[in-house]
């Protein structure tokens, strides 16, 4: 189930409040157990099977890794056993059919490619389960006594399937003791809208949008390739930010408080910082249990290179299984290591706009990596980005443009924190409760009308 | 739930009451609310309550029916659509159904893709022309966007009917096959205050199909009948298609108009699959009560209709067609006194059998250009 549907927002939402508001303090956190399996398993009920297993599995590592705390060769043992099938799984699930085609590149082998789908929110929940058995190795988190508190932990249902990755640690405590309040829910309620806004007004007319420009990507002129990769970046950013706040505000709903995954990542001044903006939560995975424990810049400048290039391999792939995710990892990886050893001296001697331009440009180059899987693809959109012979505006393109030109305008403001620092100013003043309902109101009126209009198919015969 | 401060005021919730009063309100109507079977606007039957089983709950097809049973008896969906229509123009992006929002209360289909059949369509009817002996002609309606320009929004894609136009009528001549283009006819009409097409429906109406016999019945030699020998009857309240797929409900409804005139011994036959029924009129009229009235002419969309009038003075004509056919079929029982029409959506038999069987003084294909680029059926002519 996704947030943005209207069986989410009003069937499981409404039941999901009601009874968790119903059931006593001391059974909310079974009752969320089993409500999240609901959440979890309405599109592929057998996925649910799977989850339970790497609950089960990392309960189990979990309590062993502190079983043995003072046994340093049993405690690690059991740590490495817990990750190496956490990852293994992961690997089964999602890249057999990658390995598969790689080594059929080789000559003389071909083995059958087996296709797996995908479990959704696979690479989210393996990823918060790893951070529970690692802190708890390192006394970073306590070990969770109750089965049933780990589960609603990792089976959350505001954050299982896109995000934010929440560490055990930060939630360990709100676990056992959060407190439901009404600013808390209404906060809740805010944020809940603006992510709803952002997904269902901005990113997907953004998406139908990029789909019709690069339904005609040898046309569109060298503007109207560039309008459609700046489109898809923003697409990106807030179908997933948008996705982040839900989370976000629908565990404020619950007494949860989640760390902020998105920043205003388009207003960097580097690409570093881009990445400090861009998807917190995963990026702080990387670092604190992959690019320290390597060592990170500790190990002289060598080996810092090399680590960051695994680090950003690593993140490219967890972001799709096929080889242009790869690339984009290593594409920032490399961006990153100019960034810091050459590039970082002159860029903060430039004026700002500089630095602007120079971190838009490399980030949107890198959504066009992401956008196109296929490699002939991608290189013939490089180019028509540069190619000034087809044309500056394609005929097709530019009407499509100027069609969607006031939500472009409204993307790119919402894109800059002007307006958050807008509402920040004018928040305390009495009748601000009156904004806020009309914006409620707004936004749910208008993203009902979006997902009501999808359903809504006229018979195609008779077009005739 | 508690209050952490007490200093906050009552109203710094009120945001949320009204989140949660609204989906509340709405889950609860939907609960409530009688579901309805069949949505006349999208011609479609309505998601059932899916069947529950152990087999279909694990593989997820109820979970997948169960939302479309949602959306479908959303309560007020109707209004949502309307809602999301005019969202879109007034954010300026017309046209975000594929129709536009016009002045004069049109609502006119967007261009067809550039990528299209016309050529492979145009081909097929070359070979069939090829293996029969009787003259074969050909009408395109020209889109409604290409010929009332003027009421198009000032953002909006170009319609290609000349380019489409010029590549059929070359191709066509080069094979003697009769092309007749109503581009001029239709623009000179159109400047001249002659509605040609619906406002809210994609077809032609009686004015325009009469425009286009006229100039058939020119290049054919044949006198065409009297526009004033017919009797004129027009209707209220026809929504057609474009207002359907639109939503932009708040346009003004159309009127429809009927070319009538008394034939005794007038027949039409209707064969669908192994059935065929015989009427004694050309209209249809329990249609009219419709909100889409088209299948007023012919009862809509069939796949083999013969019409016979005895006191017509030519032979037969065969005529493959789509819908646009079925209000210009009526004036060629004027002069033809067998009048075939085959559907090849729906007709999957050989049609150069009816052709060799028949002998017809004429076969007319007659389609609109959009429908022209889109079908995928006209080779199974072959």
């Amino acid at each position: 189930m996704v947030f943005s549907s209207l069986v989410f927002l009003f069937a499981y939402l409404p039941f999901t409040l009601l009874a968790y508001y119903l059931v006593p303090r001391g059974g909310r956190n079974i009752f969320l157990f089993f409500i999240n399996l609901l959440f979890y398993g309405w599109g592929e009920p057998t996925l649910v099977l799977l989850m339970l297993l790497n609950i089960v599995i990392n309960y189990a590592g979990g309590f062993l890794v502190d079983k043995y705390r003072s046994n340093e060769k049993k405690k690690k043992l059991y740590l490495i056993l817990t990750c190496v099938i956490d990852i293994g799984i992961l690997g089964l699930f999602k890249y057999t059919g990658m390995i598969c085609e790689t080594v059929n590149l080789l000559p003389f082998i071909n083995i059958p490619t087996i296709e797996i789908s995908l479990p959704i929110g696979i690479s989210f929940y393996t990823f918060q389960t790893m951070s529970y058995v690692i802190d708890v190795y390192r006394d970073d988190a306590p070990v969770s006594k109750s089965f049933i508190n780990f589960g609603t932990y990792v089976a959350l249902f505001p954050q299982l399937i896109a995000g934010p990755i929440v560490r055990y640690r930060d939630v360990a405590y709100q676990l056992t003791h959060r407190k439901e309040t009404m600013e808390k829910f209404t906060k809740g309620v805010l944020l809940f809208m603006v992510g709803l806004g952002k997904k269902v007004i901005i990113a997907n007319p953004l998406g139908t949008f990029v789909t019709q420009i690069f339904a005609t990507t040898d046309s569109n002129g060298v503007l109207g390739s560039w309008v459609g990769i700046i489109a898809f970046s923003m697409q990106i950013y807030f179908d997933f930010s948008g996705y982040s706040d839900m989370a976000c505000g629908l565990g404020n709903m619950l007494g949860f408080e989640f760390l902020k995954n998105f920043n205003y990542p388009f207003i960097s001044k580097s690409i570093s910082e881009f990445w400090r903006r861009w998807h917190i939560s995963l990026s702080t995975w990387f670092k604190e249990y992959v690019y320290i424990p390597l060592g990170g810049n500790r190990k002289g400048i060598k080996r810092q290179i090399i680590n960051l290039l695994i680090v950003w391999g690593l993140t490219g792939l967890w972001h799709g299984a096929a080889y242009n995710f790869l690339l984009w990892g290593f594409y920032y990886g490399i961006l990153l290591i100019l960034e810091k050893f050459v590039l970082q001296r002159f860029l903060e001697k430039m004026p700002a706009v500089v630095q602007h331009i120079y971190t838009l440009f490399f980030v949107i180059i890198g959504f066009g990596l992401f956008y196109f899987t296929d490699m002939s693809e991608l290189g013939a959109f490089m180019c028509s980005l540069f190619d000034f012979s087809q044309g500056l505006f394609g005929a097709q393109a530019l009407t499509l443009f100027l069609q969607n030109l006031p939500l472009f305008l409204a993307a790119a403001f919402a894109c800059t924190p002007l307006s958050s620092k807008l509402y920040a100013r004018v928040q305390d003043f009495g009748g601000m409760w009156l904004l806020q309902t009309a914006f409620c109101l707004v936004v749910l009126f208008i993203s009902t009308s979006s997902l009501a209009k999808q359903s809504y198919n006229p018979f195609l015969y008779f077009r005739f | 739930m508690e209050i952490k401060n007490k200093n906050i005021k009552i109203s710094s919730f009120v945001p949320a009451a009204a989140f949660l009063l609204f989906i509340y309100v709405m889950g609860i109507w939907f609960l409530l609310a009688p579901k309805r079977e069949y949505s006349p606007s999208e011609k479609r039957y309505l998601q059932k309550f899916p069947e529950v089983s152990f087999e279909s709950v694990a593989n997820g097809k109820f979970g997948e029916n169960f939302e479309s049973y949602f959306a479908d008896h959303f309560p007020l969906r109707t209004m949502w659509v309307g809602l999301n229509s005019y969202y879109n123009l007034a954010i300026g992006n017309n046209g975000a159904n594929g129709v536009y929002n016009c002045s004069d209360g049109y609502l006119i289909n967007a261009p067809v893709s550039t990528e299209n059949q016309i050529e492979k369509n145009i081909n097929t009817i070359i070979d069939f022309k090829s293996a029969i002996k009787a003259p074969v002609s050909v009408i395109t309606v020209p889109s409604t966007g290409y010929i009332c320009n003027d009421v198009l929004p000032a953002v909006h894609n170009r319609y290609n009917d000349d380019e489409y136009f010029t590549q059929i009528s070359e191709k066509l001549e080069k094979n003697s096959i009769n092309f007749i283009d109503l581009r001029d006819r239709f623009k000179k009409a159109y400047a001249g205050g002659t509605e040609l097409y619906y406002k809210t429906d994609h077809h032609w109406t009686v004015d325009g199909a009469y425009e286009a016999y006229t100039e058939f019945c020119k290049k054919l030699n044949i006198t065409p009948a009297e526009k004033n020998s017919f009797k004129t009857e027009k209707y209220d309240n026809f929504y057609g298609t474009t207002y359907s797929t639109s939503g932009f409900w708040l346009t003004a409804p159309d009127k429809i108009k009927l070319l009538a005139k008394e034939h005794k011994g007038l027949t039409v036959e209707i064969t669908e699959g192994n059935e065929t029924k015989k009427y004694n009129s050309i209209y249809f009229k329990k249609h009219l009560d419709e909100d889409d009235k088209y299948p007023v002419f012919l009862d809509g969309n069939h796949a083999y209709t013969e019409i016979v009038n005895p006191d017509a003075k030519n032979g037969t004509i065969v005529l493959v067609k789509d819908s646009f056919a079925h209000c210009f079929a009526p004036l060629l029982t004027e002069n033809y006194s067998k009048v075939i029409m085959v559907d090849m959506r729906y007709y999957k038999e050989s049609v150069s059998e009816i052709v060799n069987k028949e002998n017809p003084e004429q076969v007319l294909f007659l389609y609109g250009i959009d429908n022209l680029a889109t079908d995928t059926s006209l080779p199974w002519l072959e």
